[in-house]
């Protein structure tokens, strides 16, 4: 939505919200319309049927993704009809564990696709892997060693191909990955609020403080002087007697704060109160955050990319840079959001209006140095949420485990979540030729302490961790799989939307404890 | 008794071989973090699918995922309490409910559905109000798990289940599971009541809730928000008089609507939508399947292994944050002495000597450790005032002018109750 006049804005009546706006209406307020368009486009892979990843797939369908398809050859045994409540007891016994659980999910939301696909995983995988990566994203869960390797490679060949998530679960431990290229938001939904440069005030901003009369104004007026006004004025006066700086040493600050109570007419001018409480303001200077600062040294931005390889995140980002290198005050481009302050309506929406202006100013100016067009709205999302950018970049799955010396390191900062990680390791590997061996505890130790290197000694923790898979290897608790149902769909529903920022590394899961942790990130 | 549970007709358990096989992993053996006094195999078995009777309070987010989580792990007789029926906006969370059930309880759906889908498990729903049952209500239960969406009810049950602590009795402590969630923020804790922590030793933790001064609604609208508050807080009574505003009626949230962003347009405020005005005067909260599946799954898990014995539980409480990664925090939340609830002690106020009682008042009502809302007050000789009934109200509301201090001496209790609550608040007032 383009900027559109005052009056046009607030006289546009919206119509009641329809069936569909009124369902989401929960989660709209979380990812808005965007976050639900992209949900509505996604199509979802799961390889397997199993009670963990029919729990992801529930609470996908139920928001409202575009298509899921279970990938599972398996029919539903005994145990699989016990413990998944997407299969329908007894009655689901010996039919194809997909079918079952596309039939029952599919009932949860009809604006969603589902399909079940009973064909081995490992066909595809040779025969028709264009199938695979045609999906926005896929999970899989316990999937078999030898399985996921493959699966993993083909899905890592491509930085265009989609994340893929490896999800690894046995009793009451659990942990999952996601495997990415790249992954930039813009839409971090950040608690950290934007600056209003007070330290280095637009002109139109100090024109307006500047012009104040304090002791010829309205007492009403005095105490509805917005305290950005109060402030960005204090600090000019300041500026004036003390070599243009603002104040420096704790005395210096304290004499500033106490001017600024000093300018009240009378006791109860809140807003006065809130010009001393936000004083900092005026001595904190304004400038490129470190976390923006450090991806403007990203390698997408290297001169040796062309226009054309790159996405528009980076284009924006490269214009980003550009413009805070060029700007007077070498900052983001100014917020037009402001705060809430002790005000009078008048006083607070003619701030409110220098602000909007001079931030659309700043857009144009920003957008001037874009080599390529992009979407209007994309532009305004981006400066809007310019101090709080992310790019993640990833690994290939099994990076960290192939990496002695990372694991050494990560064992001794992060032990419990580490020994975790490992015992799911071991158990995947020792299953990896025979999926009905229930290992010892001596052999997965062993199993842990090759993959680390015999030279390394393990940390006590790696006695429960051991002694919990040993005693239940395999496990598929109706409460793990809930429990990595919400998680991981979550971090599914952040990758499809974009907004927020997911999972780096690796996150290990104890339930015993109920604690979680994220390693190698 | 679950052991007597018919299901479509059959005569014999509902149970098939390998049904609990995953479960009977854990139930089978102890592991490291198991305590000695666990008793693998067929007696756990059995007290956990024949004996244990377990209570859901709440058949929303967290009830239905709670519910179904309880089933599959093998719990057969599970009560279910709710006072609401479903909504469209549930829809998109509430899985145990469909289009079609729009309109109908919660309780009685969600039971409807378990039942049919995990066979063998007699789920009792109740339509209606915790406040409806009694003490010997809640003594049946081994465990109660709340999934509410309310700091009073929660501060109800965990009273109830406080007060029903007998020390020459050890059945009647009834651990309580307490679950909440906020949009990507949700915790869950273990509560064992007089032993640990309980609800109100934490009330302080609560975030106080968005108010927005009076004159700034009335006479200096600066946001959408205000405009919004003035629709409903002056407006609808100054002209829908006695009408009670129903703030699921989309009659009612238009025409609030349409007041408010006439008045954001005579002030030239933008950004009053639809989805502002119902998200204000309903103090809606953003809510997802995912963050309610996870503290549901976590609350479950503990149930189970309290129950079982079978693996060492929380202690006590674990909160999550996903907006950012996923970030957690599991720690102990300490017992508090002067809990009004579980603990033992008088808490000590000092005040003015100049305050007057309705002072006293304002300030139970809105200090964040106590937070009573219309709290009576006595002596122990007297009271000093009382909310109800109507002609003790009249009696004693002149004292509401008097200062405490011709009241109650120096050093003085004050018992401080309210009908809310199934708790007193013991004072020691100073003054100062």
């Amino acid at each position: 939505m383009s900027s559109q006049d005052i009056v046009t804005a607030t006289t546009t009546i919206e119509s009641a919200p329809d069936a569909k706006t009124r369902r989401y209406d929960r989660q709209l307020r979380l990812w808005a319309a965007t976050g639900q368009s992209a949900l509505e486009s996604s199509r979802v892979l799961l390889v397997s049927g199993s009670a963990t990843s029919t729990s992801i797939l529930k609470n996908l369908v139920l928001p409202g993704i575009g298509h899921f398809t279970i990938l599972d050859h398996a029919k539903v045994s005994h145990s699989d009809a016990g413990n998944n409540f997407f299969l329908e007891g007894s009655d689901s016994i010996g039919k194809y564990r997909a079918e079952e659980a596309v039939r029952l999910l599919s009932e949860l939301n009809d604006g969603v696709e589902g399909r079940a696909d009973t064909r081995n995983l490992e066909n595809i995988l040779e025969s028709q892997p264009e199938w695979i990566t045609s999906f926005t994203i896929i999970v899989a869960h316990n999937l078999d060693h030898a399985l996921l390797n493959k699966l993993s490679a083909l899905l890592w060949k491509d930085a265009r191909y989609p994340p893929l998530v490896v999800v690894r679960s046995a009793g009451f431990l659990a942990d999952f990955y996601i495997q990415f290229h790249e992954h930039t938001v813009i839409e971090s939904h950040s608690e950290t609020s934007p600056s209003l440069r007070i330290d280095k005030p637009f002109p139109a901003l100090r024109e307006l403080a500047l012009s104040l009369e304090y002791d010829k104004m309205d007492p009403i007026d005095h105490g509805h002087i917005p305290y950005v006004v109060i402030l960005v004025r204090a600090l000019e006066d300041w500026k004036k007697t003390h070599g243009d700086s603002p104040p420096k040493s704790y005395e210096e600050r304290q004499q500033f704060k106490k001017g600024i109570l000093a300018l009240k007419v009378k006791a109860d001018e809140e807003n006065f109160d809130e010009a001393e409480a936000q004083a900092y303001r005026c001595w904190t200077e304004t400038k490129v955050p470190s976390e923006i600062a450090a991806l403007f040294s990203d390698p997408a931005l290297s001169s040796e990319t062309m226009d054309s390889d790159r996405s528009p995140f980076f284009h924006l980002l490269a214009a980003l840079k550009e413009y805070t290198k060029q700007s007077d005050t070498h900052t983001l481009p100014l917020t037009s959001t402001l705060p809430d302050m002790k005000s009078d309506t008048l006083n607070y929406i003619q701030l409110q209006r220098l602000y909007k202006e001079r931030a659309q100013e700043e857009k144009q100016a920003f957008k001037s140095y874009l080599r390529i067009p992009v979407d209007d709205c994309m532009v305004d999302s981006f400066v809007k949420n310019a101090h709080a950018l992310v790019v993640l970049r990833g690994k290939p799955w099994d990076t960290f485990d192939e990496n002695k010396a990372a694991l050494v390191e990560s064992l001794s900062t992060m032990p419990k979540e580490t020994c975790i990680h490992l015992a799911l390791s071991a158990l995947s590997l020792l299953q990896a030729n025979d999926t009905s061996v229930s290992p010892s505890a001596e052999s997965i130790r062993a199993k842990i302490q090759s993959i680390v290197g015999q030279s390394n000694k393990l940390p006590d923790e790696a006695d429960d961790a051991i002694g919990e898979i040993a005693r239940a290897p395999f496990s598929e608790l109706p409460n793990t799989a809930a429990f990595l149902g919400g998680m991981v769909a979550q971090e599914v529903i952040k990758m499809i939307t974009k907004q927020y920022v997911p999972v780096k590394g690796y996150c290990v899961i104890d339930l015993i404890e109920t604690s979680t942790g994220t390693i190698s990130a | 008794m679950a052991t007597g549970v018919h299901v479509n007709g059959a005569a014999t358990s509902s149970d098939w071989q390998d049904r609990y096989y995953h479960v009977d992993q854990i139930l089978d053996r102890p592991g490291p973090r198991t305590d000695p006094s666990f008793l693998a195999g067929d007696e756990v078995k059995d007290f956990l699918r024949n004996k244990c009777k377990i209570l859901v309070i709440g058949a929303g987010g967290l009830g239905c995922e709670i519910l179904a989580n309880l089933a599959l792990t093998g719990f057969k007789d599970i009560h279910l309490i709710d006072m609401d029926t479903i909504d469209i906006s549930n829809l998109n969370r509430q899985f145990l409910f469909r289009p079609a059930d729009v309109g109908r309880p919660k309780a009685i759906v969600a039971a409807e559905y378990v039942m049919k889908r995990v066979p063998g498990v007699e789920v009792t729903p109740y339509y209606g109000k915790i406040q409806d049952k009694g003490d010997d209500y809640y003594l049946q239960f081994n465990l109660v798990i709340c999934g509410l969406d309310s700091v009073e009810a929660r501060r109800w049950i965990n009273a109830t289940l406080v007060n029903l602590v007998d020390p020459e009795n050890p059945e009647s402590l009834k651990p309580l599971i307490d679950g909440g969630t906020e949009g990507f923020k949700g915790q869950a804790r273990v509560i064992l009541p007089t032993v640990s922590s309980c609800y109100e030793c934490s009330l302080d933790m609560l975030n106080k809730p968005t108010t927005f001064p009076i004159c700034t609604i009335a006479n200096t609208p600066r946001l959408p928000e205000h405009c919004i508050e003035w629709a409903s807080v002056l407006e609808w009574p100054r002209v829908r008089g006695d009408e009670k505003l129903d703030t699921d009626d989309p009659e009612h949230i238009g025409w609030l609507y349409s007041i408010a962003a006439a008045r954001a347009k005579e002030f030239k405020i933008e950004g009053v939508t639809w989805s502002l005005t119902q998200g204000v005067v309903k103090n809606v909260i953003p809510a997802i399947a995912s963050t309610n599946a996870i503290i549901a799954a976590s609350c479950c898990n503990e149930a189970f292994k309290i129950a079982t014995s079978s693996a060492a539980y929380l202690n006590n409480y674990f909160m999550l944050i996903g907006t950012e990664g996923v970030y957690s925090y599991t720690f102990e939340h300490e017992k508090r002495d002067h809990c009004p609830v579980c603990g033992g002690e008088a808490l000590e106020m000092s005040i003015s000597r100049d305050w007057t009682v309705e002072q006293l008042i304002e300030l139970l009502t809105e200090k964040q450790n106590i937070q009573i809302k219309k709290p009576s007050l006595a002596t122990p000789e007297k009271p000093i005032y009382f909310q109800q009934p109507p002609q003790l109200e009249e009696a004693t509301r002149p004292n509401l002018e008097k200062k405490v201090s011709e009241l109650v001496p120096d050093g003085g209790e004050v018992v401080v109750t309210a009908s809310t609550l199934p708790f007193s608040l013991s004072l020691i007032i100073t003054y100062m």
